[in-house]
């Protein structure tokens, strides 16, 4: 998880500098000095790359699944604990080699994240390369990086699951485990079934920079859109990967806030099952103007559409279980409001995109950009802030500080909003994504387009500044927070009764389960809550 | 309400270390799958590339399928001497599947070494240099797809052999399926290949 | 504020529609699913209830229907959505019977490569015109279906021309054809919307829509001229 903070910020830093960049263009940037378009052009795709796989992934699948899912099954550890640190390291070693390819000759890969080639194959330094060239490096690297990261999460994955299956508690039937390991379990097998092509794909990259293979050169039989299917057939059930962990960790913090049962547990598994099944033939609409069969493109336009139905019922079950509820504003709630709020624009402004038309003219420019940070943004840092203002004193057994938690929350929020809200206007206004300096296109370089790139820039580098006190917060109360209770939030889960911080094994006596994750309020028992251990009377 | 259900524990318990692998088997074939799927596609388009696969060796490739599928026999038996802990046959099948896969490597870098003679190589520019630039992506597909299939003959060796030396000292005897699960899919992956790479002419 | 570029193609205002007609939708549901969201907020805050009700929604129920209704409005919604678009995907995307001009417009890195067909009208022969420099520009009459064979020499980009609200990615070894009827004139860039290494930013020419006798004026003059320049090379 240190290492995922750790890359959250050099993803960061990178953001920080293009951002700069954009508002003043040729202007220094402080910490950084002057930015080259070949630089810029490594930031970009490496802010993607890191933020990614190397945040979202790690932060939420890996951290959050690690901790949470032998300790809410009633397990004492993994399946595979040996599995589990040969997978850590396998994405330390990526992370560093990811961070190698920096200070290579020719610097990182500089070809957009979505590394379609023949761009990454050949040339996006210089157009007539030589095997020992610079591109030669920084692609090379990149690819082996994702190859290890890959590794990790697969090693990771199949821990997951083996222990879900084989290491529930007695009572633990499959309609009793919370929705987070449920969640979390469906993104692994989600990302399962997608990687593997995208490792083909990758493969065939590889050797095309190599080994001098022409996959995807079109002069020697190979298809440069071949690579675009594989890459999305993985690109999109990835969003999903991120977004469901996130959405479990919803499932658990809204009961236990409104104390109240999760609306709708069983349908809200059957809805993300549907998605997951439906995500991995929604991928081609990464790819409607690239010059696929319009017919085709239909097709994925009205299966985009409908996987919107799914989603829409996974967060009116979430609201619902407001509704009637007893609800109470914590820190953790707060940031899970925020996340279904924030979401909401994503997902709404995600319809403009699925349809193909509109897609025509939306493509490539900041509409896009906006759209996918107003999805991602809340699926990764809400759903984590989320989770870790939750189980960190089941973590370490002390206390945050509220005040600062709210402090980061709300700062968080607005500054987000002031980031991406206004791309939405700069994407309408055609700016296109990825361009070093807009002063010499006339229909951008013009009011409010200027003053709307200052203010997302402002907002994103106070939105870094405000981590700060998460930061601050994160370690001065790990090291001197007041010690905390048990059950500060009155659960039902089972991590809440195992001490803070667990000790080795997770629980003195092997846990008994009697009943569902979520009954809370239940009619006449005497308290609103009724732990999943807990026999009935 | 639902909490006066059993407290037994769940009632199917598949070993974990099966379940393991089988999850990493579908990990495998979706990466294979992958690469097969580019690769038929590729293939329908060019017909032209018959002529290539013309110049594999089917008899060296039905030798190795022959190879593999007794290998594949000789783990089963390997398994069954597991099962009844008899620690002598155990060694004598796992190794005779070990040679297997020698015997499998062998004749594959004889094949190679024919062909890389040719001019039949990763990129193969002696091809391109004939100006038959197509044709040589055929050969891409071939040294990937059977390269990589190498690897995982190489990789279910050292399994088994692992596997082999424990069973030797009487420890971890499930082992010995678990690596065998591991080549029955070494094996399944090269059935598909042979008929797509070799047969189809 | 004008949130759209000026349009000036046939079929760009049918984009700009498109955007109106999308947001009042999703507009109006996400002003319900905020009020979903914050109305229980004030409503059921833990000092005005004493406890929770015990809803679980679960398959079947009467609170599980309710949801169900609003997931089928949702996909009612999205299927007019969908109706109502495809008007508009297919004006961009089918080709109209009759053809005026034609071009080829080739991607490089890192500018637009023109190429206008010559007297005979055909392309391959050996009067075609190649304009492949920076910032030079490609002159398209007006009120007339342009078609533009769209290509790419290295790498994948896209061509993007804002005010007509087409986008088109050009690939390697394809040959992609689509088209525009400029309904003003003017001129307007060319952008390359899909990332094609470092000039990519640079990567810009420019469309100049005139009228009918200005733009026979000037083929007239570039033809006689590459006609000249060919029978000095001679």
């Amino acid at each position: 998880m240190i290492t995922g903070l750790f890359m959250a910020l050099v993803g960061g830093f990178l953001a920080y500098v293009f951002r700069y960049n954009l508002a003043f263009p040729g202007e220094s940037i402080p910490l950084f000095g002057q930015l080259s378009a070949g630089q810029y052009n490594q930031f970009i795709t490496n802010h993607g790359l890191i933020m990614v796989f190397w945040v979202g992934m790690p932060l939420l699948v890996g951290a959050f699944g690690n901790f949470l899912i032998p300790i809410m099954i009633g397990a004492d550890d993994m399946a595979f604990p040996k599995l589990n640190m040969l997978s850590y390291w396998f994405f330390l070693t990526s992370a560093i080699v990811l961070m190698i390819s920096f200070f290579v000759p020719g610097g990182a890969f500089a070809g957009g994240w979505t590394m379609y080639p023949p761009l990454s194959v050949n040339g996006y330094t210089d157009p007539s390369p030589s095997f020992l060239s610079a591109i030669f490096y920084g692609s090379s690297l990149m690819i082996i990086a994702v190859a290890l990261e890959f590794t990790a999460i697969l090693m990771g994955g199949i821990n997951y699951l083996v222990t879900t299956i084989n290491k529930r508690a007695p009572g633990m039937t499959p309609f009793r485990i919370p929705l987070a390991v449920w969640y979390i379990d469906i993104a692994t097998v989600i990302f399962m079934f997608s990687v593997g092509p995208l490792v083909a794909g990758a493969f065939m990259l590889l050797f095309d920079i190599t080994l001098g293979s022409g996959f995807y050169d079109p002069a020697r039989g190979g298809d440069p859109v071949l690579f675009q299917h594989l890459f999305w057939f993985f690109g999109h059930p990835e969003v999903y990967v991120l977004l469901l962990p996130t959405l479990g960790v919803l499932g658990e913090i809204i009961p236990v806030f409104s104390r109240k049962p999760l609306f709708g547990y069983k349908p809200l598994i059957v809805l993300s099952l549907i998605s997951a099944v439906l995500s991995v033939v929604v991928w081609a609409h990464h790819q409607f103007i690239a010059g696929i069969d319009p017919r085709m493109a239909t097709f994925f336009s009205v299966a985009t559409i409908l996987i919107s139905i799914p989603f829409s019922g996974i967060f009116l079950s979430l609201m619902a279980t407001l509704w009637g509820g007893k609800i109470k504003i914590t820190v953790p709630m707060s940031w899970a409001l925020g996340m279904i709020g924030l979401f909401l624009v994503g997902g709404f402004t995600g319809l403009f995109l699925g349809s193909n038309a509109f897609d025509i003219y939306a493509h490539d420019t900041y509409f896009i950009v906006a759209h996918f940070h107003y999805t991602l943004f809340p699926s990764v840092f809400f759903g984590f802030f989320a989770a870790f203002y939750y189980w960190f004193p089941k973590f370490t057994g002390k206390e945050l500080n509220k005040a600062l938690g709210y402090i980061h929350f709300w700062l968080t929020f607005i500054f987000f909003n002031g980031v991406f809200f206004v791309l939405f206007f700069n994407g309408l206004g055609g700016q296109h994504r990825r361009i070093y300096n807009y002063e010499m296109f006339s229909n951008v370089a013009i009011e409010p387009y200027i003053t709307f790139e200052k203010i997302a820039t402002i907002s994103a580098i106070c939105l870094i500044l405000s981590q700060v006190i998460f930061l601050w917060n994160f370690i001065v109360s790990w090291a001197a927070g007041r010690k905390a209770e048990k059950n500060p939030w009155q659960a039902n889960t089972l991590e809440w009764v195992a001490d803070s911080p667990p000790p080795h094994g997770n629980f003195h006596t092997a846990p008994k389960v009697y009943r569902g994750a979520y009954e809370y309020s239940v009619p006449k028992a005497s308290e609103d809550f009724l732990p999943q251990n807990l026999q009935a009377d | 309400m639902e909490n006066q259900k059993s407290l037994s524990l769940p009632s199917i318990k598949i070993p974990q270390g099966r379940l393991g692998i089988w999850t990493l088997i579908v990990g495998e074939f979706m990466i294979f799958g992958g690469l097969i799927g580019c690769y038929i596609l590729y293939r329908l388009r060019y017909p032209e590339w018959a002529d290539q696969a013309a110049h594999t060796s089917t008899l060296i490739g039905a030798l190795n399928t022959i190879v593999l599928l007794t290998s594949s026999f000789t783990v089963v038996k390997a398994h069954e001497a597991a099962n009844r802990k008899d620690l002598k046959k155990i060694t004598l099948w796992l190794s005779v599947s070990i040679l297997g896969g020698f015997l499998f490597l062998i004749n594959k870098s004889i094949e190679y070494s024919t062909e890389i003679s040719h001019g039949f190589t990763f990129s193969s520019p002696a091809l391109q240099a004939d100006g038959d630039t197509i044709g040589s992506l055929f050969w891409s597909f071939y040294f990937l797809l059977t390269g990589l299939h190498g690897a995982h003959v190489i990789v279910g060796m050292i399994l088994m052999l692992w596997a082999l030396l424990q069973a030797r000292k009487g420890k971890n005897l499930h082992r010995v399926e678990l690596s065998g699960m591991y080549w029955h899919m070494v094996d399944l992956i090269w059935i598909f290949l042979f008929p797509l790479l070799y047969l189809a002419k | 504020m004008n949130i759209f570029p000026e349009s000036v193609s046939t079929y760009g205002s049918g984009i700009d529609n498109l955007f109106w007609l999308i947001l009042a939708f999703a507009g109006t549901a996400f002003v319900i699913s905020l009020f979903l969201l914050l109305y229980p907020l004030f409503k059921n805050h833990h000092t005005r209830v004493k406890r929770a009700s015990y809803i679980t929604g679960s398959l079947g129920k009467f609170h599980f229907k309710l949801v169900a209704v609003a997931m089928l409005i949702m996909a009612m919604s999205d299927f007019i959505i969908l109706f109502a678009e495809h008007s508009t995907w297919e004006a961009f995307t089918t080709l109209p019977k009759q053809k005026d001009v034609e071009y080829i417009v080739t991607g490089r890195q890192w500018n637009w490569i023109f190429t206008y067909p010559g007297r005979d009208g055909v392309f391959g022969t050996a009067d075609d015109v190649v304009i492949d420099e920076p910032n030079s520009e490609l002159h398209v009459p007006i009120n007339k279906n342009a078609f533009f064979q769209l290509k790419a020499k290295d790498v994948v980009h896209s061509f993007f021309v804002v005010n007509t609200r087409l986008k088109q990615d050009c690939i390697p070894g394809r040959t992609i054809t689509r088209w525009i009827n400029f309904t003003k004139e003017g001129k307007y860039d060319i952008s390359c919307a899909e990332i094609c290494g470092i000039a990519h930013t640079k990567m810009r020419n420019f469309i100049v829509v005139e009228s009918n006798e200005k733009y026979d004026h000037f083929i007239d003059s570039l033809y006689n001229q590459q006609a000249a320049t060919a029978g000095n090379q001679q």
